[in-house]
């Protein structure tokens, strides 16, 4: 049996040294420059997601599809990009902007996306992402901003995007890089709409909240939520249950959390758990299934396909279209640093078309078009803070 | 010394075998010229892209990636330190994880709270870390002794322990580092400039003092089992606690030392982590280097010297393979490596125990007509 195991490592090892012989000319001519022989004024755009990974149907998954599908029109394969079909690009595109669907043509861009395993990983990615060359360079999420502070100070000469936090200094002071264009969303807008529309759709006049990690950020969707829940339906909104699950990659965590809600009575539910989200989508889709009438509500990514009759509607937060933007800006020269923040009016922020039924769903998405058409006109302000929730009264229109 | 090589000879072919597997899977799910540029990436990613050096490349494409693979070396040696001196006196200590936790957070309040010059202010938030891992682990080194828990279930359960207090509650709750106006920020306050590790180059290279730091810890470890009469009484009771006794050595009190020892070594981890690249404890400490200590010292034969080799080679592994993933190769593999290489050679220590049944099995047989 010992043996056996020596000769089998020899072999594989044997196997594996000729292949490095053979190959290793072209491999030492780096892998990446020689997948740039094909498209040679493709632009390296690099992008570094959070631990949440690839395949969270939700904040990662809208940033692929960003850079990579609507950017450079390419598919993720098995590892491989593929040319992605126009009707794919324009069938992903918000209702908003299906009929401005040839503006997206391919841009010539080349993404390269690296995973992160931990937190630490972060900034040794966005170096490597630079000394690939990329000529900008995206950081996904508030877990980065310290990563891409220090990244951008060390490479001056490199460019990023940071998606949903400031550059933050030592102190947590928001302060301004050269290099660094920052996008931050007014979620509480988006989930103000959802919430409107909750209160709305509610029986059991309880609705429940389930958040990732309790940041600022995701306070924010949840402030915006209660604002809209309370607008529409002032029972609920007190009765309205919220709990965090200290992750974004715990699936499990959201799963069990959601039951916890839905066996306390609550019939719909908005998450903003990255992908602890997919366990409360799970959780609403197998008590459906056992016949209770709950509804979840997504977030970041238009959910619907995850359970096409347990999603109400997801509150859009159209991170895409700002690493789109990015890397057109980019392509066209006029790539600057700066902050932007996008809310409703600024088509930051929104609500997913509704496909399932309910009884008043006209009426009921008319009311949550009036909201949506106030906020924009600036008669609304929706509170961001905990803080400002208490006074929050929204008058009648 | 042939025989010495004979023990280091299953490790290194486990570790071979776990490489040519994983090739084999690369290559199959994917292309073979893939999988070779795959680990050829890795390598450049773990000791220098010495083919663009020797090309004209900046000096950066060789010091960068040796940081990151010695940073991940540092903390790989000093969990992988810390199982192994568990074992020295016969005990599993899977809560390296845990106690690394601990260190990290003493090492962040230390570090951010605490003013102290700088010649002071890295050595207290070391020793803060090393004290909170020793006192985590000296949970389950009193209730073994006193209690007779068995350390396994005990420092398990300590584990998700630390979890809880740590990231699920300090970090974000009483410890969460201040913002202004709404800012989400993750972890606690970062440290202060005089808390921060030197770097050793000034390069961009993240090699900091932690590397030198854990190579002198495995040596001293390793001195103190070898060359000392405590360090001596340690490994006798790591080979038989009844003798130990009978031989007037102190059990309890060697127990007890070397898992506080254990806990140090995994909270100096901790220490590392946080003084020398991430600056604070960050939201979530996902990164399980304290389990994958138990890799390291069982690859490394528990011997404080194999697990720093062990770890060493981990550490260009992992550092090396992020750079996988520009090739579409998931970002797991790495880990699969050490996994497989930890299988093999847990297989070796099964086959090794079968071994030694058999022959003595007979002898056994020939007693039990006599009883």
């Amino acid at each position: 049996m010992m043996l056996r195991l020596h000769v089998l490592a020899l072999t594989a090892l044997l196997c594996a040294c000729s292949k490095q012989k053979e190959e290793a000319p072209p491999a030492g001519a780096q892998a990446p420059a020689a997948s740039g022989k094909t498209e040679k004024k493709a632009l390296p755009v690099g992008l570094v997601i959070d631990v949440g990974g690839r395949g969270d149907h939700s904040f990662n998954d809208a940033a692929l599809r960003g850079l990579e599908l609507w950017a450079a029109g390419k598919r993720y394969e098995g590892g491989k990009y593929v040319d992605a079909s126009p009707d794919e690009v324009r069938k992903s595109l918000p209702p908003h902007l299906t009929s401005d669907a040839a503006r997206f043509q391919a841009l010539p861009i080349r993404p390269i996306v690296l995973q992160s395993k931990a937190q630490e990983d972060y900034v040794p990615n966005l170096q490597l992402l630079v000394d690939q060359g990329t000529r900008l360079t995206v950081g996904n999420g508030y877990m980065l901003a310290n990563a891409v502070r220090t990244s951008a100070q060390e490479n001056p000469q490199a460019q990023f995007l940071l998606i949903d936090s400031q550059v933050l200094d030592a102190q947590g002071k928001a302060m301004k890089l050269p290099n660094v264009r920052t996008v931050l969303f007014k979620e509480q807008e988006g989930s103000f709409l959802v919430g409107a529309l909750a209160g709305l759709v509610t029986k059991s006049n309880k609705v429940g909240f389930v958040g990732g990690i309790e940041v600022p950020l995701i306070q924010r969707f949840e402030v915006g939520y209660r604002a809209g829940v309370k607008t529409t339906n002032a029972q609920a909104a007190q009765a309205l249950m919220s709990v965090y699950t200290g992750s974004f990659n715990n699936m499990a965590a959201g799963k069990q959390v959601a039951q916890d809600l839905i066996s306390k009575g609550a019939d719909v539910l908005f998450h903003a758990a990255g992908a602890d989200g997919i366990g409360v989508i799970q959780a609403v889709k197998e008590a459906r299934a056992a016949g209770k009438s709950v509804y979840a509500i997504g977030v970041d990514s238009d959910q619907a396909h995850v359970a096409p009759e347990a999603i109400l509607t997801s509150m859009m937060k159209y991170t895409d279209l700002a690493i789109y933007q990015a890397a057109k800006d980019l392509v066209d020269g006029s790539f600057a640093a700066g902050e932007q923040v996008l809310g409703l009016k600024e088509n930051g922020v929104g609500m997913a078309e509704v496909r399932v039924d309910f009884p008043g769903k006209a009426e009921a998405l008319q009311k949550v078009e009036a909201l949506r058409q106030r906020i924009i006109a600036g008669g609304l302000q929706v509170p961001a803070l905990p803080a400002d929730l208490a006074a929050f009264q929204a008058t009648a229109p | 010394m042939p025989e010495r090589l004979r023990q280091l000879l299953p490790s290194v072919l486990s570790v071979l075998l776990a490489l040519g597997v994983c090739w084999a899977l690369i290559a199959l799910t994917m292309e073979p010229g893939t999988a070779t540029d795959a680990y050829l990436q890795m390598l450049w990613g773990g000791i220098g892209n010495w083919p663009a050096y020797l090309d004209g490349a900046a000096a950066t494409v060789i010091t960068r990636p040796l940081g990151e693979a010695a940073m991940k070396a540092a903390l790989l040696t000093l969990t992988g330190l810390s199982v192994a001196v568990a074992f020295k006196v016969g005990l599993f200590n899977i809560g390296a994880q845990g106690q690394m936790l601990l260190g990290a957070l003493a090492a962040a309040v230390v570090g951010a709270h605490v003013t102290l010059p700088g010649v002071l202010h890295v050595p207290a938030a070391l020793l803060g870390a090393a004290l909170a891992g020793a006192a985590w682990a000296g949970i389950a080194g009193l209730l073994r002794i006193y209690r007779g828990v068995h350390e396994v279930i005990s420092t398990i359960m300590l584990n998700w322990v630390a979890l809880s207090l740590v990231d699920n509650w300090l970090v974000v709750g009483p410890l969460r580092g201040a913002a202004e106006g709404g800012q989400s920020i993750t972890g606690t306050a970062e440290i202060q400039a005089t808390a921060v590790l030197p770097r050793l180059l000034s390069d961009g290279s993240r090699l900091n003092l932690g590397f030198p730091l854990a190579l002198a810890a495995a040596l001293a470890v390793w001195v103190w089992l070898t060359r000392t009469r405590s360090g001596f009484e340690t490994r006798t009771v790591g080979l038989g606690v009844e003798a130990a006794r009978a031989a007037g050595i102190p059990v309890a009190r060697r127990m007890g030392l070397a898992m506080a020892l254990a806990g140090a070594m995994a909270g100096l981890a901790g220490a590392v982590l946080v003084l020398g690249t991430e600056g604070r404890y960050p939201g979530t400490l996902g990164a399980p280097y304290g389990f994958d200590g138990i890799a390291i010292a069982l690859i490394g034969n528990n011997h404080p010297l194999g697990a720093t080799v062990s770890a060493l080679f981990f550490g260009v592994l992992r550092a090396g393979g992020t750079r996988m993933q520009l090739l579409g190769v998931h970002k797991s593999f790495p880990e699969l490596i050490q996994g497989l290489a930890l299988l093999f050679v847990a297989g070796r220590m099964v086959w090794l125990a079968l071994l030694r049944r058999r022959n003595v099995a007979p002898t056994a047989a020939a007693e039990v007509p006599r009883a």
